[in-house]
């Protein structure tokens, strides 16, 4: 696009000015947290703002892991540990059961094929609070409320769909030609499976991985009415739980929203090239 | 044994190979009627009760439409409603046009792309109830990031309540769903753009056509179906703003934020009237259902169209 | 020892027949090419003996068993794709003994079997790289290179050469003679290209719509095409035929051009026939491929000439339509010229207009 239009100096300018505007409206309200979570109480509630930061504090983090002496702290640390085992134990079964789905619509051809597509693609469209109703009923009478166990089936199910459309794609760009070959060379359909196609859609099921970790470890419409204690309670319904239990403690939140975001953060930079792609993949080609 | 032979039948079946896709299915499909399925005909049948959560024989008191007919004579569901739709429009509106003039102007630099499209994935992996509170503490009237800035630069002497008057905190609140989600629609259509094949611009440029007549007859349609992908992407979770909603404001100040969902937890929960709330859960599923299924017809028949020119 | 023997084969996918029966006996060492046009059913049927599709009905035997049950993975046979069907991700040398280590076999064998197959193909230099990383006919290479090392019964090629461009494939279609003359095995072959099944096959079986028209050596099908669709599928420039109805044992064309015809044809008096010749049957005086002893002077008006060098093809207007002649040792021939042509009445073929096939011995 760029060698098409000759540009003026101008026009030049004003994009990067555009472009420097957007960036700034993307990342300062998360600066503002962080900034926030390393900074006394008294600085926020200073007048005039104090911008930067004078005395940067590890406080507030102290305050939510119960080291600080002046606050009975909250059971961060066991929500942090609740939302790890929940995320990944749900994106690891989800992507499991994801890809042999995804699998099955890509390489096979069988009755009712189309409709079951859409029906596991209706069934993502159902939005979480809708859901959480009937599932805090349900879950009640099962005994599942309050459990780890009883939120990972409501991940997996949430993850189940979208795994399914992204595995679609991805073994879709595999040519069957790879398979069939390593039938001939020898291999089950099995075998041919695990040595060739699954080790082509590692990345695409890296990226589908990702999308459901993070779905299920930002989610907060299910949890928090499915959850009671720190027995399964996680990171978003804690967060919530601050403007219940506290006034506002807008450094404690702060702090607590930065642990919240510091591993989607390092996850996605770590894979961001295939999040581009997968989100593409299922549309395009 | 009529039955023995039906069994056998299934036995057979399944160990054809006829089978195997239903057998890799079976798995995903269990999951999703015991979570998804089970669980909507339950609150299906609830909806037609008047059941309360601090009654629970009361689940099987059937009442019949009645349920629904008070809903649709209750004002706040209609003002909640009304709201939602005119919220989900102006948000997936403006964040099409904002995305797509992100990408244009981010397809443009050349240098330090890279570092752009990653900023621009920022607020992709912010949890809502996070950006909920990011934008909490920035509207905040008197701590809070547009205030002090404003004061900062002698704009304003008294605090703007943002969240406080009704419609500064309509305003707060779609502004925080457009930087939530704007992103997708800005990396989706920048991935369009640099897919773009060269060869139609350059005929088009032949044929005489100027630069936005380029971008209008070339380049748009090119893009169109990747804006349907992010439409149906993002209408799949159009709820998403429940969470965000829920920490902003709650529906408040006075119900002048209410959207279906937090009315649908404000009588489920907070009331115990679950029959009701199954009933507005219905509504709002099918609004969402509604939303998907017309940008993904949309992106079916973009794609098609765009397959006899690739 | 593998002879291959295809018993009414039939394929349906659902209710559509795609192959309508077919019986096919190819012995062992035998280099057969299925050939026709796309959509003729020959890929199916070579899939069918791969184990790839399932044979709806027949019978399938490669050696003496039938096969109709077995996976692929239990026909000892070895297949070359279209797209080569490399594993992008393992290096040329586990591209090529991956057949081998997944028969369980030891790693020293596998290393010798390999680089075997390497030296025959000239593939050492690149052991180490991955498919991502070769050209077209290095790629072409290592996909003959798998088949060679699994040492298999049967060799199925599927259209191997049509990704290369054609100086390549020229180059390759003399590898792979040689390669059938050095691993002596029974090779299947498929091909859209008539100059490939010609120069490669043993025999050639020509398909169409599914079902076969003819078997035979590149010979037989180019010397006694049994059908108009052979005789126009086999040759470059295709066979000129032209309608011409039988009287007094001549072919009268439409454009009263009267050709006798020998006693070879059986033609009876007043019978729509359809007359064929090839180019090389039609050439100016002096310039003709078999001499001149028993032939037709036609005088005609060249249209065009595309001269190739050793040869000029000639355009000119003969019984309606347009024919094509060709002239060896040509001389330089402007188009409007008006020349005298001969028509090799040794080289006629007859077919019945109304089948289609063909009535001369």
């Amino acid at each position: 696009m760029s060698q098409l239009t000759i540009e003026k100096p101008w026009q030049r300018w004003s994009i990067r000015f555009g472009v420097f505007v957007a960036m700034a409206i993307l990342t300062i309200p998360g600066l503002w947290v962080v900034l926030t979570a390393f900074r006394p109480n008294i600085e926020v509630l200073a007048r005039p703002a104090v911008w930067i930061p004078q005395n940067p504090t590890l406080d507030n983090f102290a305050r939510l892991f119960g080291l600080s002496s002046e606050q009975q702290g909250l059971p961060v640390a066991q929500y942090f540990i609740n939302s790890l085992v929940i995320s990944i134990t749900s994106t690891l079964v989800a992507v499991a059961i994801g890809m042999a789905g995804g699998y099955a619509f890509a390489r096979f051809r069988f009755p009712g094929k189309g409709g079951l597509f859409l029906a596991f693609m209706l069934s993502r469209t159902v939005p979480g609070v809708a859901l959480s109703l009937p599932l805090f009923i349900i879950w009640a009478r099962l005994g599942l409320i309050d459990t780890s166990f009883g939120l990972i089936l409501v991940y997996l199910a949430v993850n189940i769909p979208f795994t399914i459309w992204l595995t679609d794609g991805f073994f879709r760009q595999i040519p069957v030609d790879l398979s069939e070959a390593a039938q001939i060379d020898g291999c089950t359909r099995w075998q041919a499976f695990w040595k060739v196609e699954f080790p082509l859609a590692r990345s695409g099921l890296a990226s589908a991985a990702i999308f459901a970790f993070l779905t299920s470890w930002n989610e907060y419409a299910l949890a928090s009415q499915l959850t009671r204690t720190t027995a399964s309670k996680t990171m978003p319904v804690g967060l919530m739980d601050f403007t219940a239990q506290f006034t506002v403690d807008w450094t404690g939140m702060s702090a607590m929203a930065v642990l919240i975001i510091i591993p989607a953060l390092v996850l996605t930079f770590v894979v961001q090239k295939h999040l581009i792609a997968g989100l593409t993949f299922g549309g395009v080609k | 044994m009529p039955h023995d032979k039906g069994r056998n039948r299934i036995g057979a079946f399944m160990r054809s190979p006829a089978a195997t896709p239903y057998l890799l299915l079976l798995p995903a499909a269990l999951v999703i009627l015991s979570v998804v399925l089970l669980p909507l005909l339950v609150s299906f049948w609830t909806s037609f009760t008047s059941y309360n959560l601090t009654r629970p024989a009361t689940l099987f008191n059937f009442i019949g439409l009645r349920n629904y007919q008070r809903l649709m004579g209750n004002t706040d569901f209609w003002w909640a409603f009304g709201r939602t739709i005119i919220f989900i429009t102006i948000a997936l509106n403006l964040e099409m046009l904002l995305g797509l003039g992100l990408a244009l102007l981010v397809n443009k630099i050349t240098w330090g792309q890279r570092t752009l499209r990653t900023i621009m994935m920022f607020p992709m992996m912010f949890s809502p109830i996070l950006v909920g509170f990011q934008f909490k503490y920035v509207f905040n009237d008197s701590i809070g990031l547009v205030n002090n800035a404003l004061f900062d630069l002698g704009l304003i002497k008294q605090p703007i309540a943002w969240l406080v008057d009704g419609n500064l905190a309509n305003f707060s609140i779609i502004f925080a769903e457009i930087w939530m989600s704007t992103s997708i629609f800005a990396i989706l259509l920048l991935a369009g753009l640099m897919a773009l094949p060269k060869e139609p611009i350059e005929a088009a440029r032949v044929d005489g056509c100027n630069p936005l007549q380029v971008f209008r007859h070339i380049t748009l349609p090119f893009l169109m179906p990747f804006v349907y992908i992010a439409m149906t992407i993002r209408s799949l979770d159009v709820a998403r703003a429940y969470d965000m909603v829920r920490i902003m404001t709650n529906g408040g100040p006075a119900g002048r934020t209410e959207l279906i969902w937090t009315l649908m937890t404000r009588t489920g929960y907070q009331n115990s009237q679950m029959g009701m709330a199954n009933a507005m859960g219905y509504v709002s599923i099918i609004l969402s259902i509604v939303f998907t299924f017309y940008f993904y017809k949309k992106l079916v028949s973009a794609r098609t169209f765009m397959g006899g020119a690739q | 020892m593998a002879e291959v023997r295809l018993e009414k084969v039939v394929k349906r996918y659902g209710k559509i027949e795609v192959v309508h029966g077919i019986d096919l006996e190819i012995a062992h060492n035998e280099f057969v090419v299925l050939v026709g046009p796309s959509g003729c059913g020959k890929s199916t049927t070579l899939r069918m003996i791969a184990g790839l599709e399932d044979a709806s009905d027949g019978a399938i035997t490669i050696g003496d068993r039938v096969v109709n049950e077995l996976p692929p993975r239990a026909r000892n046979i070895s297949m070359v794709f279209q797209s080569y069907a490399l594993y992008p991700h393992m290096t040329v040398r586990d591209n090529l003994g991956f057949g081998l280590k997944i028969a369980g076999q030891d790693e020293a064998l596998i290393k010798k079997s390999v680089d075997a197959a390497a030296e025959i193909l000239g593939l050492e230099p690149y052991m180490d790289r991955l498919p991502a990383n070769l050209s077209g006919g290095q790629r072409q290479r290592v996909a003959m290179g798998r088949a060679i090392v699994r040492d298999p019964d049967v060799f199925l090629f599927d259209e191997p050469l049509s990704n290369l461009d054609a100086k390549l494939r020229g180059q390759m279609r003399v590898e792979i003679k040689k390669l059938h003359q050095r691993v002596k095995t029974t090779v299947i072959y498929v091909t859209h290209d008539q100059v490939e099944a010609m120069t490669l096959a043993d025999r050639i079986v020509i398909m169409r719509d599914g079902y076969i028209e003819q078997i035979g050596t590149p010979t037989e099908v180019f010397e006694r095409p049994v059908n108009t669709f052979v005789a126009g599928f086999i040759g470059s420039p295709p066979m000129n035929q032209l309608d011409a109805v039988v009287r007094g044992g001549k072919a009268v064309l439409s454009d009263g051009v009267e050709v006798p015809l020998g006693p070879d044809h059986k033609v009876s008096e007043g019978q729509a026939i359809i007359l064929g010749f090839r180019p090389e049957s039609f050439a100016p005086k002096g310039h003709s491929l078999h001499g001149e002893a028993n032939a037709l002077a036609i005088e005609r008006t060249v249209n065009i000439a595309e001269p190739l060098g050793t040869e000029t093809i000639l355009f000119a207007d003969l019984g309606g339509l347009e024919v094509q002649g060709k002239m060896l040792n040509p001389r330089v021939v402007k188009e409007g010229e008006t020349l005298g042509f001969t028509l090799d009445l040794s080289k006629l073929h007859v077919f019945d207009k109304a089948s289609g096939r063909s009535v001369s011995a």
